[in-house]
């Protein structure tokens, strides 16, 4: 650990925003996990992540001078990097098609293992659109309460709620008929027209 | 399964560290940013060489416009001293035939008497 790192957040954080660069690498290295999780969780593609989080950092290092506090540091770093990702997503193409062997075939082996049923979640939230995507993600990976999304999102209590509620019904609904039927077509939403599983709007 | 979906959905969206050397390539990308930036000229300089450019540009105009009236000018003084050219060779024309005319004349009646 270096000197930096061993010294106050605050301290770190003042002496960072006074030009300090081994104090700003003190910083990167402290919340580099939370910036990269929400941008992978976000995104679903490591690349992409590391240059979001890249471009976060680059951010900050301009805005330093406007962070207050340690705790401000990780609302603004949540914000700016949800934000970011939902502008990067909606500027993409919209969902990533899954073709129906693939997702029954990852269905079937649920059963069998709780690491596939979470990458089968990560799947699921992968394809939620992007507003409730950053609400499930700052939910179960930060943690983070409904108040403290609404104001992470900028949205209100009751939107971040229904966001939610909806969302868990879709994952419980996905989840719950890969369980209990296996390989159910019924369970996916198909295309009529081209016979392959849609994002979950 | 569904009573469990928070706690799976936590284990799901755990986090996760990014690969190693994250913040060195951060320390880079910012050193390049700022190198760029260092190169660039200051803001201030930058309205200056635009405002002396846009003046280049400007007193360049003005001159060709200068040059092209100058030019008209001299055509249309060219043309005022041909037509005044014209004039003067056509009353010197006109004065030598009436010079003529009465000299034969004259020389016609003194070999007519």
């Amino acid at each position: 650990m270096t000197e930096a790192e061993r010294c106050a957040p605050e301290d770190s954080l003042s002496r960072a925003a006074a030009g300090e660069s081994a104090a700003f690498t003190a910083l990167v290295r402290k919340h580099q996990r939370l910036v990269y999780s929400l941008a992978l969780r976000m995104l679903s593609d490591r690349h992409k992540a590391e240059d979001l989080a890249q471009d976060v950092f680059l951010q900050l290092h301009r805005n330093l001078v406007s962070i207050e506090s340690d705790a401000h540091l990780s609302f603004w770093l949540r914000k700016v990097t949800i934000n970011r990702a939902i502008d990067r997503l909606r500027r993409e193409p919209k969902y990533e098609i899954v073709s129906l062997q693939e997702s029954l075939a990852l269905v079937s082996e649920v059963r069998d293992d709780d690491l596939l049923l979470q990458r089968l979640l990560r799947d699921l939230v992968g394809r939620l659109p992007p507003a409730p995507r950053a609400v499930v993600v700052l939910r179960y990976q930060e943690d983070l309460n409904p108040t403290e999304i609404a104001r992470t999102l900028s949205m209100s209590i009751n939107t971040v709620k229904s966001h939610l509620k909806r969302s868990l019904a879709i994952l419980r609904e996905q989840v719950g008929g890969a369980d209990t039927a296996g390989p159910n077509p019924t369970a996916a939403k198909l295309d009529p027209s081209t016979g392959k599983q849609r994002s979950l709007t | 399964m569904s009573n469990n979906l928070d706690d799976q959905l936590r284990g799901a969206l755990r986090s996760v560290d990014p690969d190693d050397g994250f913040s060195e390539r951060v320390t880079s990308r910012i050193a390049r940013h700022s190198r760029r930036s260092q190169w660039s000229a200051p803001s201030g300089f930058r309205w200056l060489s635009a405002a002396v450019v846009a003046a280049v540009v400007l007193g360049v105009l003005m001159a060709h416009d200068w040059q092209l009236r100058r030019e008209q000018q001299g055509l249309d003084a060219r043309k005022q001293l041909i037509e005044a050219l014209r004039v003067t060779g056509e009353k010197l024309d006109l004065a030598y035939r009436v010079v003529n005319d009465d000299a034969h004349s004259a020389a016609s009646e003194n070999s007519g008497a």
